[in-house]
């Protein structure tokens, strides 16, 4: 089978186990250019793992992660389709950042002249002659960034890419992806940090215990909102909403209700039915609430 | 595999083992070879032609030892990459197959180096030490030189593989040099204990003489041996390296190549199904 160049990630009931653990578990998710995506759960949730199965580094139990419709290995140059910024993605540090690139972009096939294009793009020009053993955090973030984006690749993966950069990196590299992604490439980025990757992504997918619990769009999640209401007879309210579908109404304790409708829809039926409303409160779950609820978390 | 290979090589040059390891096979040659002129031309000074195969036997000693070196080359370059967790890139830019090759190659380069290093500096060590005597045959001096640059190439690859499949870099290093300087002379004992007529030795002492250390010394001391013990050069092979029944020196280099390619194979294998975490 060749490679279609589509820049698409597909992962199909992939399953990873480690000994008697169990890492990833029947978890399946396309990943479309053209877009971010976001691969969100928590610690030990199986991204890590997951994008690893990806890039061939993790052999998959079960199912398959395919790459432009192959297995990694089978890409004839997987430095000109995929860059990674894995996490804890090591540098030998008895070398400089700028030895270090060049030692990749041999193998990428690409020249020197495109490491200190790189170099420039995640602004470490002036330390490209330092030892990378003596850099920040943050400086290997921004090295690892530099390596994956050597072959020009059509596909970014990123592991936790915002770990030990400061709020400027972070906000830089939001900028580049979502301008990455507006050429039509393919980015994924995975994160257990929802205030990190809320405002760059435009798709999600959230994994929890090693299984996929949502893919799709952030207004999909966000829609899912409910509308906390005062009022004056909240039995006869939810027994309103129900008669007209709305069925998913939670009574809280201090005697308000949580309808998972439209504030319209609310207000109208509230009034047909005669109840006197005295609070009518639109909850737009944040990605926070709504990433808490899918993984089992306390809201 | 070319640019691979291009980039294994960079990697090689822009960190200092390489150099670092060419530092005691240096130190070594010239101590070891100025001993074996030195000695050489003590022992040789009473007989008419002298004694020039001892050069030949410090030099093959000295050669010997420079393959140790070669080997823990090669394992330190490939165990860096797990150690230092550049492994990743270094698999998603090369291939997992491409990347043992190249390694290999680099390695076996590394150590024909060392070889070549501790050959020159270890003959002019050696000349110094025996001053006026008698030299060995050129041919002799080139073919052990020859040989240990082939045997020191086969450690660098095979450190490679044993680096591949140890990925601990104190562990791989700590294993081979275990094995080679330790473990190997055991086992060869052990085999050669059975052993009652060193004349027609049994087929369980002769496989002494395929371990790959021993192997290794048997290409190494095969020509100054007979060099320096005329018909009785392959009983003085047997004292040298250590083993019963020894094949010729050529034959021994086959031994290690079959060695080297069963550790790249096995290489090869776990390489490619081993979980990069």
């Amino acid at each position: 089978m060749q490679p279609d160049g589509s820049g698409r990630i597909r992962v199909d009931g992939l399953g990873k186990t480690f000994g008697a653990v169990a890492a990833v578990r029947g978890l399946s998710f396309t990943v479309e250019p053209g877009a971010v995506t976001g691969f969100l759960g928590p610690n030990g949730s199986g991204k890590t793992t997951t994008l690893r199965a990806i890039l061939g580094l993790v052999r998959p139990t079960t199912g398959s992660a395919l790459v432009e419709g192959v297995p990694y290995a089978q890409l004839a140059q997987p430095g000109r389709v995929v860059g990674a910024v894995l996490e804890a993605q090591g540098v030998h540090p008895g070398r400089t950042a700028r030895r270090h690139l060049e030692a990749v972009a041999a193998a990428v096939g690409v020249s020197d002249e495109r490491v200190a294009q790189v170099l420039e793009l995640v602004g470490l020009a002036d330390a490209a002659d330092r030892l990378a053993g003596g850099f920040s955090l943050g400086m290997n973030q921004r090295l690892a960034l530099a390596t994956a984006l050597l072959g020009d690749p059509r596909i970014l993966v990123l592991d936790e890419p915002g770990n030990g950069l400061d709020p400027q990196g972070i906000a830089w590299l939001r900028t580049f992806l979502r301008g990455f992604a507006r050429s039509g490439r393919t980015v994924l980025v995975s994160s257990h940090q929802l205030a990190e990757i809320g405002q760059t992504v435009d798709r999600l997918v959230v994994v929890d215990g090693g299984s996929c619990v949502y893919q799709g769009g952030l207004d999909g999640v966000r829609g899912r909102a409910a509308v906390r209401v005062r009022c004056a007879d909240p039995a006869r309210l939810a027994e309103a909403l129900a008669a007209r579908g709305v069925l998913e109404i939670d009574h809280l304790a201090d005697g308000e209700l949580a309808v998972a409708a439209d504030a319209v829809l609310v207000g109208d039926t509230a009034l047909a039915a005669g109840v006197a409303l005295y609070g009518l409160v639109e909850e737009r779950g944040d990605l926070e609430q709504m990433f808490l609820r899918l993984t089992g978390g306390v809201a | 595999m070319t640019p691979v290979l291009r980039s294994e090589a960079l990697k090689a040059l822009t960190v200092r083992s390489w150099w670092t390891l060419a530092l005691p096979v240096a130190a070594l040659a010239i101590m070891i070879n100025i001993f074996g002129g030195v000695f050489g031309a003590a022992v040789g000074s009473g007989l008419d032609e002298g004694l020039p195969g001892v050069l030949l036997a410090s030099l093959a000693y000295s050669l010997s030892l420079t393959s140790v070196f070669a080997a823990v080359y090669g394992a330190v370059s490939a165990t860096a990459e797990f150690r230092h967790r550049t492994v990743s890139t270094t698999y998603l830019t090369g291939g997992r197959h491409p990347v043992l090759l190249a390694k290999a190659a680099v390695a076996a380069g590394v150590g024909a180096g060392y070889a070549l290093l501790a050959g020159v500096l270890g003959l002019f060590a050696g000349l110094l030490g025996q001053g006026a005597a008698r030299l060995p045959p050129v041919g002799l001096l080139l073919g052990v030189i020859a040989f240990g640059i082939a045997v020191c190439a086969v450690w660098g690859a095979l450190g490679v593989a044993v680096g591949t499949l140890v990925t601990n870099q104190a562990g791989a290093v700590v294993s081979l040099l275990v094995y080679l300087l330790v473990a190997e002379n055991l086992i060869a004992l052990v085999l050669r204990s059975g052993a009652d007529d060193d004349r027609a030795p049994g087929a369980v002492a002769r496989l002494s003489s395929f371990l790959p250390g021993n192997a290794t010394d048997i290409a190494l001391y095969d020509l100054p041996a007979h060099e320096l013990g005329g018909r009785f050069g392959t009983s003085l092979v047997e004292g040298l390296a250590g083993v019963s029944g020894p094949p010729p020196g050529w034959g021994a280099l086959l031994v290690l190549l079959v060695w080297a390619g069963a550790g790249m194979a096995l290489a090869w294998v776990v390489g490619d199904r081993r979980d990069i975490t």
